[in-house]
């Protein structure tokens, strides 16, 4: 088990933030082995921060990680793998060098690195480019390069930062496959995204953060049964005023009018719409990661 | 410290295999080759072709041994003025007493011949003059020039090093941090490793160009005979001189990499790196104007203050005996610097290496955590 509990870190202040900025101020959750979690909020909200931390990049002022119940070290985080939001490569370094490079700095021994290299090479179809710098290799195959980096030493834990941005849909899925691969081998997998239809997609638990806080966490069926279910109705060219007195918001695009509410008689509701106009849509809805993560943000 | 060498060994490997490491070792060693053989294909020792018109030669051989002289002999003073005017002869003795010559005498010859000429008539009248004793009281100075001439080339060599190796260190700093790499290289190794691995790396290679030059300029000055004019005590030299590149270095490499940290992109780095090769240029120009004067004030003064040290040491070790004493002194005074630059360029590089963006100021950088 992945804890990270009540961190928080305030960065210095500059001359345009004199008292400091707060980045986190008390974030805390867990992440099972075995488990995806999908870490999302707002630009500026604290994961790349949480992230920083948790890999040693960054010291938190308080709080505290651990991983197997121990605290984290630099040896602990030598066998978890890491993509920060801002790539990075030797532009001019070859590509299986660099891999194996990474592998070793990760502490694998030299024929255990040219081997790793040599499979994930294989497995993301750059054996091929193995020998080349890594500045000829188009931006697809730049990030294949990294995620073998994050890959090479077989990794414990991997914690990714915004993994699938800038990625086609193609090598959108070839990642989630390549991630939910080391997820089933018992590893937990920390990513970030704004790209909350992926995330619904592929996680098991989801954390929200906002300025610095988790709002929410939990799988994200416990955050929709949270959210509540809300029902929709759309009625077309309804007679003004139809729907006086219902709870809920009514929006109008063109001659279609939606109701949308979490409370009321249903079926007073659908008496109400169908005398006003046709209806065209009756129903229960669940809530899309998208209006939890926007409602618990608000 | 498995990390630490890693890092090392990848600038290393990285670095060698570029055409330009190549080149550039290649080229310095044939500079130095060329230039260990200069002394002989340009100067050489002095050569005068004289003539005689009904005169006996004069022994200027056993007076000047390191001069070459021709004698050649001509009928008659006609043949013997076309042969002057013509440049055949520096100069005819005619008769055993003018000397023909085009233009002036050359000094050195005209007093030679003078002498000569004077010591042979007594001689032949019996009397015999004892040649007088040469004593110096003072220093041995017979290597002054050999000395001076190796100090030069020392303090060029180091000041070239210095700065190309300092400046690589400084471009790959910033070569990390621009590209982010700097990120997942802090996540599995210790800030003081990277810089360390770095700088051990690029000091490495600046060594292995100074042992090429080395090597190749004693070798090539023992083919071309330069070597005999050698003062003793090359190879003690060639140490320290191993050792202050690598206080030198050490000193101006760790400050480069701080300065670097605090930029994230290429075009910035001269510019940051301002203060640092200034530091770098006037130590050069000290040492150089010290290189007149190795035993003068300045020199002595500023050869214990670091980082002056690293090149004026150098050079008074070249330019006269100094004892071993102030050589232990100066180098435990820039040994003492360069800890202390070491602790001040660990901390910024490590507060500012993940700072991307604009240009940090060092004074945040101090200030903040």
């Amino acid at each position: 088990m992945l804890e990270i509990s009540d961190l928080r870190k305030r960065f210095a202040g500059g001359p345009d933030a004199p008292g400091g900025k707060v980045a986190l101020d008390g974030i805390g959750f867990s992440v099972r082995p075995g488990e995806m979690f999908g870490f999302v909020g707002a630009n500026g909200a604290g994961k790349t921060t949480t992230m920083r931390i948790v890999m040693g990049v960054l010291q938190a002022d308080s709080g505290s990680v651990s991983w197997q119940g121990r605290s984290l070290g630099y040896d602990e985080r030598q066998r978890f793998g890491y993509m920060p939001e801002e790539r990075g490569l030797y532009q001019k370094m070859r590509v299986a060098e660099q891999i194996e490079y990474f592998g070793r700095l990760h502490g694998l021994g030299p024929a255990e690195a040219k081997k790793a290299t040599d499979d994930l090479l294989e497995r993301l179809g750059l054996t091929e480019r193995r020998s080349d710098a890594v500045q000829t290799l188009s931006l697809g195959n730049q990030q294949r390069v990294q995620l073998a980096v994050a890959l090479v030493h077989d990794p414990e834990v991997l914690i990714l930062d915004e993994p699938f941005s800038g990625l086609d849909p193609i090598a959108v899925d070839a990642l989630a496959t390549a991630l939910q691969e080391r997820c089933r081998g018992g590893v937990p997998v920390i990513f970030s995204s704004h790209q909350l239809e992926l995330v619904e997609r592929l996680c098991d638990s989801v954390g929200i953060v906002s300025a610095g806080r988790m709002v929410a966490t939990g799988t994200v069926a416990d955050l929709r049964a949270a959210e509540g279910n809300s029902l929709r109705v759309v009625v077309r060219d309804p007679s003004p005023g139809w729907a006086d007195g219902l709870p809920g918001e009514v929006t109008v695009f063109g001659d279609r009018h939606t109701l949308r509410t979490e409370g009321g008689d249903d079926q007073e509701i659908l008496r109400r719409a169908m005398k006003a106009g046709h209806v065209e849509h009756f129903g229960i809805e669940q809530p899309t990661l998208t209006e939890i993560f926007k409602e618990a943000v608000a | 410290m498995n990390g630490l060498m890693l890092v090392a060994r990848r600038e290393i490997t990285t670095q060698i295999r570029t055409k330009g490491f190549l080149i550039g070792l290649l080229v310095t060693a044939l500079l130095v080759a060329a230039v260990s053989f200069a002394p002989k294909i340009f100067g050489g020792p002095t050569s005068y072709t004289l003539g005689t018109v009904n005169s006996q030669q004069l022994p200027l051989q056993a007076a000047a041994p390191d001069a070459e002289v021709t004698w050649r002999s001509f009928p008659d003073e006609n043949a013997a003025k076309q042969a002057v005017l013509a440049g055949d002869v520096d100069a005819v003795l005619v008769n055993g007493v003018k000397v023909l010559t085009d233009g002036e005498i050359d000094p050195q010859l005209g007093v030679l011949l003078q002498s000569v000429n004077k010591e042979t008539k007594l001689g032949a009248a019996g009397v015999s003059i004892p040649p007088l004793q040469m004593q110096s009281v003072g220093a041995d100075t017979r290597y002054e020039a050999a000395r001076a001439g190796i100090a030069v080339v020392l303090v060029l060599l180091l000041f070239m090093l210095l700065m190309g190796q300092v400046m690589m260190v400084a471009m790959g700093v910033v070569e990390e941090k621009g590209s982010r790499i700097v990120e997942i290289l802090l996540s599995t190794v210790r800030p003081w490793q990277l810089l360390g691995g770095k700088i051990i790396g690029l000091g490495v290679l600046g060594l292995i160009n100074l042992v090429t030059i080395a090597v190749v300029g004693l070798a090539a000055a023992m083919v071309s005979g330069l070597a005999a004019d050698f003062p003793p005590g090359i190879p003690g030299l060639l140490a320290g001189v191993l050792v202050w590149f690598i206080l030198g270095y050490a000193f101006f490499a760790t400050l480069s990499a701080a300065f670097a940290s605090l930029v994230s992109r290429q075009e910035e780095v001269s510019s940051v790196m301002t203060p640092l090769t200034m530091l770098i240029m006037v130590t050069y120009f000290v040492a150089f104007y010290t290189t007149n004067d190795a035993t003068g004030t300045l020199a002595t003064v500023l050869s214990y203050v670091p980082p002056f040290s690293a090149m004026i040491m150098p050079v008074r070790m070249a330019a006269t005996e100094v004892p071993l004493w102030q050589v232990g002194a100066s180098m435990a005074a820039m040994v003492v610097a360069v800890l202390a630059v070491l602790s001040f360029g660990a901390t910024v590089y490590q507060r500012a290496v993940l700072r991307t963006g604009a240009r940090l100021k060092l004074g945040d950088v101090l200030r903040t955590r």
